[in-house]
């Protein structure tokens, strides 16, 4: 399927639709593709080979088996012949019989699962499932080698996709590209919280988790306020699930009225109280001049919340935080959330049921989720930004729904994290260096599928940065092929980015020094990632309307490896051709400008009446 | 006439920034509170100290000011300015508290003392004092009016006037035979936004045999030829006097022909494919023993028009598609979603509502059969004839997507308006019935034309480039239909039209807002709802900057023209037309204002149409502890001022 944009391109839809619906007379027009929009991610189905037809390989991978013969059975347009081969890093798929030449590749980490499915049919054929972390199950049949002693390229497949599970290091750690910028650079937890105008008087960076010894999944500098001493803080500690202590995430420059996270306290049963505790929160709303209110968000529902006491966890008793007050988000825990990803992978993939399409998203409860995450996060945006109070947000462990809630709000309440470099960091921080367990939740290189740790919290996340996008086209310096390479990347391995659970993880295997950032590709190539809309407000805060009429499906995301469900030329495709006319014209009418004033200088005399005015320059905002 | 354009004071000068529009000059504040008034138009009755209400919960927001029935519109006037009312677009004919006759759906009456409702009709009675008035409107505005400190009987006279002003007995009495406005047709001088006067593009009516002869030539059907018989509607009433039919039917047999039909209602041509596939429109045959027979002639002769002598594939549009009553049914349905209340509480089942409500389905179903006529004409090569019983409802649509998706032409503003001129005005679509304007018939009602600009929006939001036109062009357009002002959708028939001839015949409601360059429709279906709005977000922004960024090219393009024509000195900067809607600002170095009058609802206002509060807000400040600091403060407080 080409990428079809022009301005005719009504024809052509209408020619190709009915030409597919005539050869399968059931497919037809899908609601969702006609509302679908955004930018086309040429990967599709789509194999870049090099001219001489070899696959154009990275540095550091090698081919490891290749078997001719291979049959994909393509949802979309049946059963493919080719040859597949898999190096350590991906699977290539390549089939020579069509027109134009048809082929997959992907990166071996985006495998969740790789199965036989039933025996071998009488012809000796063996069919092969793979499930992707991506929204897509591709299905393979191959002959069983007749040598039984020799391995089948599935095998081999299986080998390299989960190298965690079979001692191997992942790719990442093999692969050595070099690119103009260091990535790893990006953020400076000092240079950051500098940047957000922390004020001394009232808040200090403590040294306290220096060797990770107060809390294993927190960074080493946290921000807490100057009054409570680092023994208080060790006490503190002790009273908060995982010892994830209330610190500092962001400050509002004006009013200083504070983001802060935490994990749940250990109330427990009994209703446990910790007086250190207490004094720091009370610290945390006396360094806001401006209120003497604060608001704690429990991103859980309560019930959920009151049944963690169970477990000696729990939430704040409004006796012991008097001026505090608690609000329950109704946000669910990462069980929840998967199982919805796999409806809405039932209702997306492979095949969509035009006449239930709506009730059936609906049933997946999908963008419910989104909503009530979004609607949080505005929650604690507005606390913050017309309400003048510090907040402190928590779920359970303080790094699942806590990092999806508070990264929201600050891109809400800051722009800097709408800008490409400003949302890289606010990444590594507040997810990073945070500790959100980015290898349990994706299990990269891990064959355990059924892992209940796995949930696609960070998933849910992006979504909701692009239903933002979606809102508010001109806020985000970034665009939509941003946010989808940041997700086909969290799946590849093949940078180091998102690999391990916690700074202190990543320091110990070294990942920094043996592994590339994902940042320093993007960094390299940062044009292929601008919207051409971006404006920058400076103080512009966000917010975004987060009923479910206003929140779309990402359907460039989750339905992409659709055929029918092609791009439609995006407006800002559109928007940079008009960016280069426009430099180009400029061009010339400057020159001619100089072309005009030289002539106007030499032949002054005979132009006399006519002065030269000078032309301001058409501003340029972008 | 408005503009983006915001001329801030600078440090330089304190003095408030030049007017650079003197359309745009301050208004004076009016001392009396009089209506505006159209050329023509008449205050029937009115009342004093009446209230808009604003907000259901409290009365803290509601509008004071005189209700107005005149014979043309509901007005309210007040002193009273709404908050964010920044944006300065404005509509042309109406106020932002207008609303015209025809768009009244519903009038309710209420006196909430003696718990008594009441539906008015035309020349009714009511018995009580109404304390409450309520207007239902077609294009999903709810509106409420309260008449605590009003005259009991002013009240009630006002309340039976716009009810029976809203139930005209005779076509005679829609507005637009009083209008004596001028005409905009054809006038030359006149500068409308996004139109280029001079330019030669105009709209096509079809009402003489040159227009046809030219759309002939336009689309090199050279085998067709524009026919005549039917001049003075001697043959059908129902039918344009002049169509166009193939070259090998004569005038005789076609006159012959015509008794079997439906109405007499003789096959029209529509269009042609560029491979010489004909699409052609006809109704049923009435008399059966003569079906065979005349649908053989017909589909010979259509089949001798084409190239390669294909054969006709017919397309049942009956058996096909939902009907005129399925979607009228599913209209209704969908309003009740868009606009119930309370709003979040549908939050949940929103999608699955949508769903049941069918309008989706059936969007989809009209584009689906689109394509597939498409597919016959364009890759079976072969003639396609719409059959529908009557030939005026569902053909329109099908006729019209298929050219918008193969005819780049139909994609322009202008040949989208002489597209709806051909299949819908000529046509003999029953804009007066479908749009029950006389509310006499509501079984006819239906809005086959409203489903069809939603076919339109899917399309144009697919391949927003492709069309010369936006999405508030559509929603304008559908909204003009409920603006009697334009005979345009004001008839069943072309006879019908011609008969009233006194009403002028404009096409230029296009002229409102319109917006040059490109850009559920959420804009037609959720824009009076306050919590469905994005404050300072939606399309729009995007098309904001679009809009001046193509502004600046062209102010570019300007300067070089000039460079090359005069030898080197650009005399103006900005160009006197500026066909974007939003201008380049033509001062250097001014930090880009922030468009904060931009919203997803933009340009229209949803305060106050829905007796709902959240004027800034989202469902959440329904559940938000302290809801009233919700967005209020700083940021949006700043802006009201």
């Amino acid at each position: 399927m080409e990428k079809s944009g022009s301005v005719d391109s009504v024809e052509s839809l209408c020619s190709s639709t009915t030409t597919r619906s005539d050869r399968s007379s059931g497919t037809r027009v899908s609601d969702t593709e006609l509302r679908s929009k955004g930018r086309a991610i040429e990967k599709v189905l789509q194999c870049k080979y090099t001219s001489k037809g070899e696959l154009p390989l990275l540095p550091e991978e090698l081919v490891q088996d290749s078997a001719k013969d291979v049959t994909y059975i393509c949802p979309f347009i049946g059963p493919v012949r080719g040859s597949l081969t898999v190096t350590n890093y991906r699977l290539f798929f390549r089939c020579t019989d069509r027109e134009p030449v048809f082929g997959l590749d992907l990166p071996l980490g985006v495998l969740s699962r790789v199965e036989k499915i039933g025996a071998a049919t009488s012809r000796g054929d063996v069919s092969y499932g793979l499930v992707c972390k991506d929204m897509r199950n591709l299905r393979f049949v191959h002959k069983e080698p007749e040598d039984s002693l020799k391995k089948s390229v599935f095998e081999v497949l299986m080998k390299f996709a989960f190298p965690v599970s079979n001692n191997m290091s992942l790719f990442a750690f093999e692969y050595k590209q070099v690119f103009p910028e260091n990535g790893w650079r990006v953020y400076d937890p000092l240079a950051e919280y500098k940047r957000q105008g922390l004020a001394k008087e009232s808040w200090r960076i403590t040294k306290v988790n220096d060797h990770y010894e107060l809390c294993d999944s927190y960074p080493a500098a946290l921000v807490v306020p100057v009054t409570i001493t680092d023994e208080e803080l060790r006490r503190v500690s002790s009273f908060r699930a995982k010892g994830r202590i209330p610190v500092l995430s962001w400050i509002h420059p004006e009013s200083q009225a504070a983001v802060v996270r935490a994990s749940q306290p250990m109330v427990g049963q009994n209703g446990r109280r910790c007086k250190e505790d207490e004094k720091l929160l009370q610290a945390i709303m006396d360094a806001n001049a401006q209120s003497h209110k604060m608001f704690i968000f429990d991103a859980r529902p309560s019930v959920n919340a009151a049944a963690n006491k169970m477990k000696g966890g729990g939430y704040e008793s409004e006796d012991a935080y008097q001026n505090a007050e608690l609000v329950f988000l109704d946000i669910h825990n990462i069980h929840v959330m998967r199982e919805s990803l796999r409806k809405l992978k039932e209702v997306v993939y492979p095949k969509i049921e035009d006449s239930h399409w709506l009730s059936n998203l609906e049933s997946t409860h999908w963008l419910e989720h989104i909503k009530l995450i979004l609607a949080g996060a505005l929650r604690i945006a507005d606390k913050v930004e017309s309400g003048k109070t510090s907040v402190v947000v928590h779920c359970s462990d303080g790094w699942d729904r806590t990092p999806q809630l508070t990264s929201l709000a600050l891109i809400m309440l800051d722009s800097h994290y709408r800008t490409i470099r400003g949302f890289q960091i606010l990444l590594e921080k507040e997810w990073l260096s945070f500790g959100h367990r980015f290898q349990q939740r994706v299990g990269h290189g891990d064959k355990n599928h059924t892992d209940a740790d796995r949930s696609p919290i960070f998933l849910q996340f992006i979504d909701c940065v692009w239903q933002m996008t979606r809102q508010f086209p001109a806020a985000f310096e970034f665009n939509e092929y941003f946010l989808i390479t940041i997700l086909d990347q969290l799946y590849s391995c093949l940078f180091g980015t998102f690999l391990c659970n916690s700074e202190q993880q990543r320091l110990k295997e070294e990942v920094p020094k043996h592994t590339v950032s994902l940042w320093s590709f993007v960094n390299s190539q940062l044009e292929e990632f601008v919207n051409p809309l971006y404006v920058h407000y400076p103080s512009h805060v966000l917010f975004p309307t987060v009923g479910i009429r206003h929140l779309q499906l990402w359907v460039t995301y989750y339905i992409r490896w659709n055929p029918r469900m092609r791009p439609q030329e995006p407006v800002h495709q559109c928007y940079k051709e008009l960016l280069a006319k426009r430099a180009e014209l400029q061009k010339r009418v400057e020159e001619l400008q100089r072309e005009a004033a030289n002539r106007t200088a030499s032949s002054s005399s005979e132009r006399a009446g006519s002065p030269t005015r000078s032309i301001t320059p058409v501003q340029t905002y972008v | 006439m408005f503009s983006g354009k915001q001329t801030k004071p600078t440090f330089k000068s304190y003095l408030p920034p030049l007017q650079t529009d003197s359309k745009k000059s301050p208004q004076l504040p009016i001392k009396k509170l009089e209506a505006k008034l159209l050329p023509g138009e008449i205050v029937v009755n009115e009342a004093n100290f009446v209230r808009k209400c604003i907000s259901a919960e409290s009365c803290q927001d509601d509008l004071w000011g005189k209700l107005v029935c005149t014979n043309f519109k509901v007005s309210f006037i007040t002193h009273n300015s709404l908050p964010r009312q920044r944006f300065q677009c404005t509509h042309r004919l109406l106020g932002e508290h207008d609303i015209p006759l025809a768009c009244v759906e519903q009038v309710v009456t209420v006196n909430d003392v003696k718990g008594k409702q009441k539906i008015l009709g035309s020349n009714q009675k009511l018995k009580f004092n109404p304390t409450e008035l309520i207007l239902y409107c077609k294009d999903f505005r709810i509106i409420r009016f309260r008449f605590d400190e009003a005259g009991p009987e002013s009240a009630k006279k006002v309340c039976l006037a716009i009810a029976h002003y809203s139930h005209p007995a005779d076509p005679q009495l829609l507005f637009g035979f009083e209008y004596v406005g001028k005409r905009y047709h054809g006038s030359t001088g006149e500068r409308v936004s996004g139109i280029d006067p001079g330019g030669g593009m105009q709209t096509t009516l079809f009402d003489c045999s040159s227009d046809w002869d030219r759309e002939i030539k336009r689309i090199g059907a050279s085998e067709w030829r524009v026919c005549t018989i039917n001049q003075g509607y001697f043959i059908s009433p129902s039918l344009p006097e002049f169509f166009v039919v193939p070259v090998s039917l004569a005038d005789q047999d076609l006159k012959q022909y015509a008794c079997f039909f439906y109405s007499q209602r003789i096959p029209l041509w529509c269009w042609n494919h560029s491979s010489g596939s004909a699409l052609v429109r006809m109704s049923n045959i009435s008399d059966p023993q003569q079906q065979r027979k005349v649908e053989q002639r017909i589909s010979s002769a259509i089949t001798k028009s084409h190239p390669l002598r294909s054969d006709v594939f017919k397309s049942d549009l009956d058996k096909n598609l939902p009907n005129i009553q399925d979607i009228q049914a599913a209209l209704l349905k969908l309003r009740q979603i868009c606009v119930i209340d309370p709003f979040e509480e549908s939050e949940e089942k929103w999608l699955s509502s949508l769903e049941s409500s069918r309008w989706m389905e059936y969007v989809r179903t009209f584009l689906r059969h689109a394509v597939e006529v498409v597919y016959m004409l364009e890759s079976r090569n072969v003639p396609v004839i719409l059959l529908e019983k009557e030939d005026r409802d569902l053909s329109c649509v099908i006729s019209c997507l298929v050219q918008l998706m193969c005819d780049p032409h139909c994609r322009s503003l202008h040949g989208f308006q002489s597209l709806i001129q051909k299949e819908w005005v000529m046509a003999g679509h029953r804009f007066l019935d479908r749009c029950n304007h006389l509310k006499k018939n509501d079984k006819e009602e239906s809005p086959v034309f409203l489903l069809f600009l939603d076919c339109v929006w899917q399309l144009w939001n697919q391949y927003p480039a492709a069309f010369e036109f936006t999405e508030v062009y559509l929603t304008v357009l559908g909204d003009s239909m409920w603006v009697p002002i334009f005979s345009t959708f004001l008839f069943n028939c072309p006879r019908q039209r011609a008969e009233n001839s006194r009403v002028i015949v404009i096409y230029q409601i296009t002229h409102f807002y319109v917006f040059f360059f490109f850009f559920t429709s959420l804009l037609y279906f959720l824009r009076w709802v306050p919590e469905a709005q994005i404050p300072q977000g939606g399309p729009i922004t995007a098309f904001h900057k679009l809009s001046v960024l193509t502004d600046e090219i062209d102010m570019l393009l300007n300067q070089l023209r000039q460079y090359k024509g005069a030898g080197g000195t650009p005399n103006s900067l900005h160009a006197e037309h500026s066909k974007m809607y939003f201008k380049a600002t033509s001062t250097p170095h001014q930090p880009p204002a922030p468009p904060e009058y931009l919203s997803s609802s933009f340009p229209f206002s949803p305060v106050g149409n829905l007796c709902r509060p959240g004027i800034l807000g989202s469902p959440l400040s329904k559940f938000l502890n302290g809801a009233k600091i919700w967005l209020s403060t700083e940021t949006l407080a700043n802006e009201t001022i």
